[in-house]
This record gives C-alpha cells, structure tokens and sequence, in this order.
C-alpha cells in the first residue's frame, strides 16, 4: 500500500497514518478507523511526504 | 497406528490414544499424546497446553505486534492485528489495532535501536493515551530526548 493519511493533530502539527500492509483494510478503511473522529484528512501519496525528518515536528496540515 | 484414534458416539469425540473431547457436559476439548493429556480448551475457551512448562496451562498470546522503521520513509515491515501506525512526530508513533483490545489493560512489549544514540521505546503517558483501539510509543536517546529509529519493534499482550 503505497498511500498515506494526513491529518491535522492537536500539537498543531501533522500526523501521518503508515497503512499496515497485511491488514486486509482498504485505506479508505483505515482513515474510518484510525483517525480521529472529526478531524478532515487527505490520502497521498508515500512518495509527497517528505523523507528529510529533521525539522519533523514543524511540519504543518495545510487544505 | 491404533485401530481407532478418533471416536464418536452421540456427538461426544473421544480416543483412547489421541484427541479427546468431553463435550456435551464440561465442554473442554482435550489433546493427548500417548494417552497423556497436552492441551486443552477449556470450558470458557482458554487454549491451554504443556510444551514443555511442566504441566498444561493457559498460554496468554500475542494479540497484535509490528516491526517498523522510524526514520526516513516511515514504513511497517511486517505486523500482526495492526491496521497503521501513526506517525505523530520526531520519535512519536501510535499502533493501531486491526481488533480491538477488550479494554486498556494489556501489555506492551516495545524495544528499538538502530541509530547510534538510542536508548529505549517507551509508553507515552499511558495513564491517558493508551486505549484499546491504539497504543502511543515514544523513542529516546541516551539524553531522554525523542528520536527517530531505524527499528521499532512492538507486541501486545491480553
């Protein structure tokens, strides 16, 4: 599963959800599932998440 | 091979060899080998067995684990009864169950390494964040500051 869910996380950051390969789950299953009730998320590609971690903790959810 | 390892009559199996089950009253299913009792279930579902503990007792299994890399290209390598992980942060993750946990009360496992200065996986303040849906890891270096890990390894136990 080469995507990723983003959401906006109450530190003000970004948190980023790493589907399980073998769970069986659709990743439109996986935001119902694992991301918070009522916060908004998008489904990216793994490849437009950065791979430079350095400054991880600024990242920012932008629309 | 005996004759007759597996029996039944009036929907109880027995054997007087192999694999035996009392059935309509207790309900507990029984293995034996050799006519030596090694595993059972019993009457509430308990998979209990021997395997070489001395005497048959309940074994308590690992209900969900991961292996991931941290750093990089956050990535699971291989897991059981996880769904995702989280990403929350430099060294901050979350494992989230497939199934759910009965409730918060169960055992995490967790070990990491992999960069030069780590030290440990913890539970992030388990009093709160723990749940039975997901459970919150911190990774931490040699001066108790998170960071990332090549390895982050984990398994829960109920």
């Amino acid at each position: 599963m080469n995507s990723r869910i983003i959401y906006p996380n109450d530190e003000g950051g970004v948190s980023i959800l790493i589907p399980a390969p073998e769970c069986g789950l659709t990743i439109e299953e996986i935001a119902a599932k694992d991301v918070p009730a009522g916060k908004q998320y998008k489904i990216v590609d793994a490849a437009d998440i950065p791979t430079d971690r350095t400054f991880r903790n600024a990242w920012e959810y932008t629309e | 091979m005996p004759s007759s390892i597996i029996n039944s009559d009036d929907g109880v199996i027995s054997g007087t060899s192999g694999l035996k089950s009392s059935g309509g009253d207790d309900g507990v299913l029984v293995f034996q080998s050799k006519g030596t009792e090694c595993g059972e279930f019993d009457a509430s579902g308990n998979f209990q067995f021997n395997s070489g503990y001395g005497s048959v007792a309940t074994a308590y299994g690992c209900r969900a684990w991961v292996n991931f890399n941290g750093t990089g290209v956050v990535a699971i390598r291989a897991s059981g009864n996880v769904s995702s992980i989280t990403d929350n942060g430099t060294g901050n993750y979350t494992v989230n169950f497939t199934t759910a946990m009965p409730d918060a009360n169960y055992s995490m496992v967790l070990t990491s390494g992999g960069t030069s200065t780590s030290l440990a996986a913890r539970i992030d303040n388990p009093a709160s964040l723990t749940t039975t849906s997901a459970g919150p890891i911190l990774c931490v270096n040699t001066s108790f500051s998170v960071l990332d890990q090549l390895f982050v390894m984990v398994a829960i136990f109920r």
